[in-house]
């Protein structure tokens, strides 16, 4: 067995570890599931390689490859159970972190909660410097401050600091400085640099990113130093690569440094995911679409590539409300939440409209039809009723649904409103479709789009039921559904380009640029990104470098993230990157001001390099022989039942085209066919359902709910 | 049990009124993003509405300040009494920022655009937003009459069908310190206005509904009947509340007896002080607005924002009163004495509802505004903004510096210096300015600008308690907070006039804390030791 033939994906979720096992000669990957053993997740997944592998077959040397995702630094941010974390920031300024943006996320809530700082008054501490906004030094720093602040950090037993001087962005040398004494009399405490985790304009976030970081940092460290420990003990040779948020890879010495890189590395893969699937069907504009059981994703790609923000928000107090957590300047893949999904529950709210979400029965007690004690209505239980699930063969027959109870809420909460309970059972349906379509709709169209010009890609346990009423909503008039959602998003990890995204502020009109220093800077950047891509995949990785500015018009305060051209910059880039800025704020606002003078706020380089092993190609898998219809049931479509053919996915071969309404099983969820669509089974094992257009445009067809 | 209607069930409704509200959030979120006004977008000092024909409000985007609550209908009932729906055409946009039909400022610009449907007027998409520059004294307590304020727009059609009025945009533009950026906010008004319109056209043709009105009575009756079931859960009786602000060289005195009868709230004034011959006077739509938003965070914060959610609320306030202005009064700063109002209800309330309200608050919203040249000359000039501490309550602490009535950032220290002439010595908490009680009320911030202009600049600030009768009142024991400070150089200055500021002085601005609540007496031993390892308490507490 050659070494680097299989190739494995482990991501670490709340409840399962999900890893993969991939034979890049024969296409073939195989998926194992571990409980999540969150005291030492590190031995879950050692565990579950090895149960795999031994499962499989497969000797640990014949491992090339490890990549890997986890939840594990986002829920230390949400649970606070990071270390105890100090700060040093620059004389005066000890609060920037506690006072933030002095603004409430909702305006009529008077005991709103709001968002502790990760470090509290005592162990914010101050030294005597001060940097000018262009980075010249007014007041030199003063040794013996530094080391009284950080003297009293470890008195306080701070495991680790972060240093955050205003200006810093401009020019790192005081935090260098400071970092330098600090570490040669405290070698234990670890520390974490504005200007080298976050350094952009704006000292809130600055701080605040840089805190989060030194927040998750010794739980990194030594998280990361056990795994590669134990993977070495088990004798897979290969590195240990980690996930970005960003959808991109990098080595662990680089994830342990600045960990705050990693919070979002699952949602990463399963977008990278989402666009591998959906480029088999031809689609490289996708709204990639997940439903579970609290919560709906969407996430956007574009031309195959998920798309990429630069600001993110961890430890939300209301997990769906933006504002009301943490900000970060990190990089990361863009995915909105919504708190809609199967255990939704439905209710009338004080002036009598039905609602659906944000409140979840979660798994426990679950929907009512889950018999656990389930007291309310549920988008489960709606789908019951409505005949999309059938209550025998729920979750791969794990499960038996109880249809009586179902009846029961349902029955309660349209007796309230005077509906039947047939209608209620179609509300519901329909107001979670209506809650997700307009969080989808506004989304889109803030980045300047029209969600007709995409396609929809469908995965989680309710994706696939609600995926055609969603499209149909927001006028889309493709769907793809991949076989076994289930690892879709391990899978993704191994189709990551590893990555190097770096930003600096240089906060200059475009307008008499010394085109000599931007290039310069630019170079640096893209020197520091190439040494990371080396050393994670060697020397000889193919590169491809990509300059990005934050751009505005004098007088804004908000940038736009404009893509540039190639450089190298002279005096003649300034037309073209004028115009670049020019088209992509018409692309998101629709019309551009009056006003001429452009500000160049910061700069950003992505560096992505491919590793030489050649493309993912999963095989697809088999069909099962045997007659596809398993039988037939009474599916309500908006007023009206129709009976519905219910076929088993497994045995639907490639080419054969089913028309609507029909349900589509499969072991761990349903596909449901509206009336009037027309599925089809593709060799790629996607299956795509095409809307008739009509019904799209117009949204006026039998099955329309309303 | 809830009213079974007649045309729309709790499904069709649900459905529809989502799809309104994503309409004025999608709206709400264009022009927030095309805007230049630092306060629009930073503050959100604006709203996106959608009204039926008879200029009714049917949804208002939430994320806009108070100030704005029930003002945009307001406002197109006073377009409809000057432009009957005879005479409006598709394609026109009306226009006003009269201080009395409208906010009560001259920044604030009311548009609203007639949506037909087959040739009939099926309703308005409005907008307000904060302008860039409307002319006049840079934003000021001093002026004595409306017309230093800046350029007045009467109700006008700025649009004819489609056609925007050039003379309009030749007044406009010569009245502006910064055309470019202030017709550019008109434009995203506009923009607003267009896909509000395209949106709701869409709904009505997906819905098949001929007109806005039945969905109207729909959408105003449920959220009447839940605001007054709401009120209901006060006891009757008249709630009576007072207090000073600093004012100009005395305080001025407001004066509310809250009426609680059945289902409705009335506010009524009486007995506040006299108008002023200064920026500081409150027209009685922003008193409403306020009134209309606080009684509604105390009793109802989950009803939505329309016409209906408001009716039981009812304000009165005498004529040429400082909350009921009169012309030629000026207003630039109304909320100097318009951010007492919630406070002033919450103290009202205290009695009736002691768990569901907060002590004072470190209010109204303070900032400095200045105006200099460049070295090569050209002006510069801009309104840094900052905030006090929060009231404690039956529940916690105050939160320290906490924007509100109004919900303004401060812009970040490091933009600050990047572009004006300035060095910051300092921003931080200001300790122990936070009333004492067993809840502490939030302290205030202190920030200290050098000036590094090479020539001197003008500075004017809002600023208000900052004299101790005008304190942040603290509830049920607790004591009020510290009071505000502005300083030059050391020495404590009158905030509501003009300062010259030499190169190299220091301004500081010190912003108050919050009441506390409860007896300082019952203060839990391990908040004390907190508060004193996190150096908050004041030096005589410590």
């Amino acid at each position: 067995m050659s070494a680097d033939r299989h190739a494995l994906a482990i991501d670490i979720g709340g409840t399962f570890t999900d890893i993969v096992l991939y034979d890049s000669r024969t296409g073939r990957f195989a998926a194992h599931k571990e409980l999540t053993t969150p005291a030492d997740p590190a031995w879950g997944v050692i565990t579950g390689i090895r149960r795999l592998l031994s499962r499989e077959s497969v000797e640990a040397a014949a491992v090339g490859r490890v990549v890997h995702a986890t939840t594990l630094f986002t829920n230390a941010l949400i649970e606070r159970r990071g270390a105890r974390t100090g700060l040093i920031t620059t004389e005066g300024f000890r609060d920037t972190l506690e006072i933030g943006h002095e603004r409430k996320y909702e305006l009529y809530d008077l005991h709103l909660p709001l968002p502790q700082p990760l470090v509290r008054r005592a162990r914010r501490l101050e030294a005597r410097e001060r940097l000018a906004p262009d980075g010249s030094v007014e007041v030199a720093l003063e040794p013996d401050s530094v080391l009284q602040a950080a003297d009293a950090l470890v008195s306080q037993g701070v495991e680790s600091a972060a240093i955050c001087f205003l200006h810093a962005y401009a020019n790192p040398s005081h935090e260098q400085e400071a970092a330098s004494l600090i570490a040669a009399r405290h070698p234990q405490l670890m520390l974490s640099l504005s200007s080298e985790v976050a350094p952009q304009i704006r000292e809130f976030e600055r701080s605040s990113t840089t805190v989060a970081n030194a927040y998750i940092k010794p739980l990194a460290e030594r998280y990361l130093n056990r795994l590669s420990e134990d993977l070495t003990a088990l004798r897979i040779k290969s590195p240990l690569f980690m996930m970005l948020s960003n959808g991109g890879l990098t080595h662990v010495d680089e994830a342990k440094r600045v960990p705050v890189q990693l919070l979002e590395s699952g949602p990463a893969a399963g977008a990278l995911s989402a666009a591998f699937f959906g480029a088999r069907s031809g689609e490289r504009d996708l709204l990639a679409f997940d439903l579970g059981g609290t919560t709906a994703k969407l996430a956007l790609v574009q031309d195959g590539e998920p798309h990429v923000v630069h600001r993110f928000e961890a430890g939300r107090e209301r997990r769906f409300t933006t504002g009301s957590g943490l900000p970060l300047t990190i990089s990361t893949v863009e995915l909105i939440e919504i708190g809609a999904g199967g255990g939704s529950i439905a209710a009338h709210d004080a002036l009598g409209l039905l609602k659906v979400g944000p409140r979840s029965a979660g798994s426990m007690p679950g929907p009512a039809c889950y018999g656990r004690g389930g007291a309310h209505p549920t988008v489960t239980d709606a789908n019951l009723l409505l005949g999309y699930l059938d209550p025998e063969t729920f979750a791969g027959g794990t499960m038996r649904l109880d249809t009586g109870a179902a009846e029961a809420t349902v029955g309660a909460l349209a007796g309230e409103a005077g509906l039947s309970a047939a209608r209620a059972a179609e509300g519901i349906h329909a107001v979670v479709n209506e809650t997700m379509s307009a969080a989808a709709r506004v989304h889109v169209a803030e980045q300047g789009h029209d969600a007709r010009d995409f396609a929809l890609l469908v995965t989680g346990g309710g994706g696939p039921l609600h995926g055609c009423e969603l499209a149909r909503r927001l006028g889309i008039s493709r769907v793809i559904c991949p076989p076994g959602a289930g690892v879709a998003s391990a899978l993704g990890l191994l189709l990551a380009p590893a990555r190097v995204d770096r930003v600096a502020t240089i906060s200059r009109p475009l307008a008499g640029m010394d085109w000599a220093a931007l290039e310069a800077s630019f170079s640096a950047m893209e020197q520091d990104a190439r040494t990371v891509i080396a050393a994670t995949l060697g020397a000889t990785a193919a590169l491809s470098i990509r300059r990005g500015a934050d751009l505005r018009f004098a007088g804004q305060g908000y940038e736009v993230v404009t893509d540039l051209p190639a450089g190298p910059y002279g005096p003649d880039s300034e037309d073209m990157i004028r115009a670049a800025f020019e088209r992509a704020y018409e692309l998101v606002f629709s019309r551009r001001p009056g006003v001429a003078t452009i500000e160049m706020i910061n700069i950003r380089v992505s560096v992505t390099g491919s590793a030489a092993e050649g493309a993912l190609d999963p095989e697809v898998p088999e069909t099962s022989l045997g007659e596809p219809r398993t039988g037939a049931r009474n599916a309500r479509f908006g007023s009206e039942e129709m009976d519905t053919p219910v076929l088993d996915r497994s045995r639907l071969p490639a080419g054969v085209e089913v028309p609507g309404p029909a349900v589509i099983e499969e072991a761990m969820s349903t596909l449901l066919v509206p009336p009037g669509a027309r599925a089809v089974v593709e060799a790629s094992g996607n299956i795509v359902i095409h809307l008739p257009l009509a019904v799209t445009r117009q949204g006026q067809h039998q099955h329309e709910v309303v | 049990m809830h009213d079974a209607p007649r045309a729309f069930d709790s499904v069709h409704l649900e459905l529809i009124w989502t799809r309104l509200v994503s309409i004025v959030d999608e709206a709400a979120a264009a022009l927030v993003r095309t805007s230049f006004s630092t306060i629009v977008r930073e503050s959100h000092d604006f709203a996106c509405v959608l009204t039926d024909a008879r200029g009714h409000s049917l949804v208002q985007a939430t994320d806009g300040v108070p100030s704005f609550l029930c003002t945009v209908p307001r406002t197109i009932g006073h377009f409809l009494r000057e432009f009957p729906p005879e005479t409006l055409e598709e394609g026109d946009v009306l226009i006003t920022n009269d201080i009395w039909l409208g906010t009560g400022h001259l920044p604030d610009i009311t548009v609203a655009k007639p949506i037909f449907l087959d040739g009939r007027l099926a309703g308005f998409a409005g907008s307000v937003a904060h302008a860039p520059d409307i002319g006049g004294r840079i934003r000021t307590a001093e002026s004595r009459e409306v017309f230093e304020e800046g350029l007045q727009i009467p109700v006008m059609k700025v649009v004819r069908r489609g056609v925007m009025d050039d003379t309009f945009l030749r007044f406009f533009r010569k009245n502006t310190r910064m055309p470019d950026q202030t017709l550019g906010d008109l434009q995203a008004q506009f923009t607003a206005l267009d896909l509000m319109e395209r949106r709701l056209r869409g709904v009505l043709a997906e819905h098949r509904l001929a007109s806005l009105e039945e969905l109207a009575d729909e959408i105003h009756g449920r959220s009447e009947r839940a605001t007054r079931a709401a009120i209901r859960a006060v006891p009757d009786g008249t709630y009576h509340a007072e207090v000073l602000t600093d004012g100009l060289e005395r305080p001025i005195r407001l004066k509310l007896a809250l009426r609680k009868q059945g289902d409705s709230i009335h506010a009524d004034y009486a007995g506040t002080d006299s108008q002023v011959p200064r920026g500081i006077n409150v027209c009685l739509a922003y008193t409403l607005a306020y009134t209309a938003f606080a009684v509604k965070a105390a009793l109802c914060p989950e009803v939505p924002n329309n016409e209906g959610a408001f009716r039981p609320i009812t304000v009165s306030a005498p004529q040429g009163c400082i909350l009921n202005s009169t012309p030629p009064a000026a207003g630039a700063n109304r909320a100097l004495t318009g951010h007492f109002i919630p406070p002033m209800i919450l103290q009202a309330l205290a009695s009736a509802l002691p768990d569901r309200v907060i002590a004072g608050t470190g209010s109204p919203l303070w900032s400095l505004n200045f105006a200099g040249t460049r070295p090569d000359g050209t002006p510069i000039a801009n309104q840094f903004f900052m905030n006090g501490g929060y009231g404690a309550s039956a529940g916690r602490d105050g939160p320290n510096v906490l924007s509100w009535p109004s919900n303004v950032s401060a812009a970040p220290v490091e933009m600050i210096e990047q572009g004006y002439p300035f060095r910051i010595r300092h921003r931080r908490l200001r300790r122990g300015t936070g009333g004492e009680g067993r809840h502490r009320g939030g302290t205030g911030q202190e920030w200290a600008f050098e000036s590094r202009s090479t020539t001197p600049v003008a500075v004017t600030f809002m600023a208000e308690r900052t004299k101790s009768e005008a304190a942040a009142p603290g509830l049920a024991g607790g004591r009020p907070g510290t009071p505000g400070a502005v300083l030059i150089d050391g020495v404590p200055v009158d905030p509501k006039r003009q300062h010259i500021l030499q190169p190299g002085s220091v301004v500081e601005l010190r912003t108050p804390g919050g009441g506390g609540h409860g007896d300082p007496g019952e203060r839990a031993q391990e908040r004390i030791t907190r508060d004193r390892e996190d150096g908050l308490l004041g030096e005589a507490q410590a």
